[in-house]
């Protein structure tokens, strides 16, 4: 009787010490976006600096990066040159920013100060932002020229974070 | 608030419709205090994704209050709880269930507790029926016939 309880606590504690080993190193905020693989939900918004309507859709035939970003989120400040700069250098593909529960006027003053190289959408209901799956900003979704999303990223980017995204955009 | 929503309308020439998800409504579309009293069930049932294991409907977070208003709006377009809590797991995954489903490994959650508490039944009862039985063989055990100390007992007693 002792062994079978014995037995029965080592497997118990096997499978506990197990799954929290498992979970070693794992980003717990972190969440597996089940769009990965679909295609990209659909939208079109008026851009807020430049005043062109971009339609996802329309975009088919080249990698798009939407990233979801705010001027209340301190670390898309610290994403937004990495960004601009790779927008610039990479003519074929789409860059596209969609704002999160904001307004135009700070976005646009954010924009005026810090560059800006690409269309910015404002999602002021957050509808497509939930669509998306959005926990938190800064978020970015690659797409490839197909409209599927083929990575999600969660927080702020660096060029070789999102260079190694849009390549699996870009298969 | 009038400027807002024509700023709105201007902005938002199309947004992701969850009929693109889940298909046309399946249910009847609800209003007044039946629709505030389901959107508030709705509410307990999503997590807030920017939160610390938060229900949407307990946040007070911007996004909890975006998706308030979504479940809200899909019931009233006659959506019913199936099809909104689908919905958001097919953009969130099952993550934003605060009841996890059973299936995969999250089928372990609904089956572990039943089995520790099972392992334990079985292992307190089977307990319960040794302590019940070795007593009796302790004591027949341990009672020689002879025993000195008890003769002096029986006769103690026994004296009138």
């Amino acid at each position: 009787m002792n062994r079978t309880v014995l037995i029965i606590g080592i497997v118990i504690v096997a499978a506990i010490v197990f799954g929290l080993f498992a979970g070693l190193g794992k980003d717990p905020q972190h969440i597996d976006s089940p769009l990965v693989g679909k295609p990209a939900p659909p939208f079109a918004l008026k851009a807020v600096n430049t005043g062109e309507t971009i339609d996802l859709e329309s975009l088919r035939g080249k990698p798009v990066i939407v990233n979801f970003w705010a001027t209340w989120c301190v670390p898309c400040y610290e994403e937004h040159p990495t960004l601009v700069a790779n927008a610039r250098q990479l003519p074929n593909v789409q860059f596209v920013g969609v704002v999160f529960n904001d307004t135009e006027d700070k976005i646009n003053r954010f924009l005026a100060e810090r560059g800006s190289a690409y269309p910015t959408l404002l999602d002021a209901n957050g509808k497509t932002a939930i669509a998306y799956g959005v926990g938190g900003v800064p978020e970015t979704y690659f797409i490839n020229a197909a409209g599927t999303i083929v990575a999600k990223y969660e927080g702020p980017m660096n060029t070789e974070i999102l260079q190694e995204n849009l390549a699996k955009a870009m298969r | 608030m009038i400027a807002t929503f024509f700023l709105l309308a201007l902005l938002q020439i199309k947004v992701p419709d969850a009929a693109q998800f889940v298909g046309a409504p399946k249910g009847t579309p609800l209003s007044g205090p039946q629709l505030e009293q389901q959107t508030m069930v709705i509410s307990h049932e999503l997590r807030c994704p920017v939160c610390q294991g938060l229900a949407i409907g307990d946040s007070p977070s911007i996004m909890a209050s975006n998706m308030k208003a979504q479940v809200r709006e899909l019931l009233e377009r006659g959506y019913t709880e199936e099809q909104i809590l689908s919905y958001f797991e097919k953009s969130y995954g099952q993550f934003v269930l605060l009841k996890p489903k059973f299936q995969g490994v999250n089928a372990l959650v609904w089956i572990l507790p039943i089995a520790v508490l099972a392992i334990g039944f079985v292992l307190v009862v089977s307990k319960a029926k040794k302590l019940e039985v070795e007593p009796v063989h302790a004591a027949a055990e341990e009672e020689p016939a002879d025993d000195p100390y008890l003769a002096r007992v029986r006769e103690m007693v026994e004296k009138p």
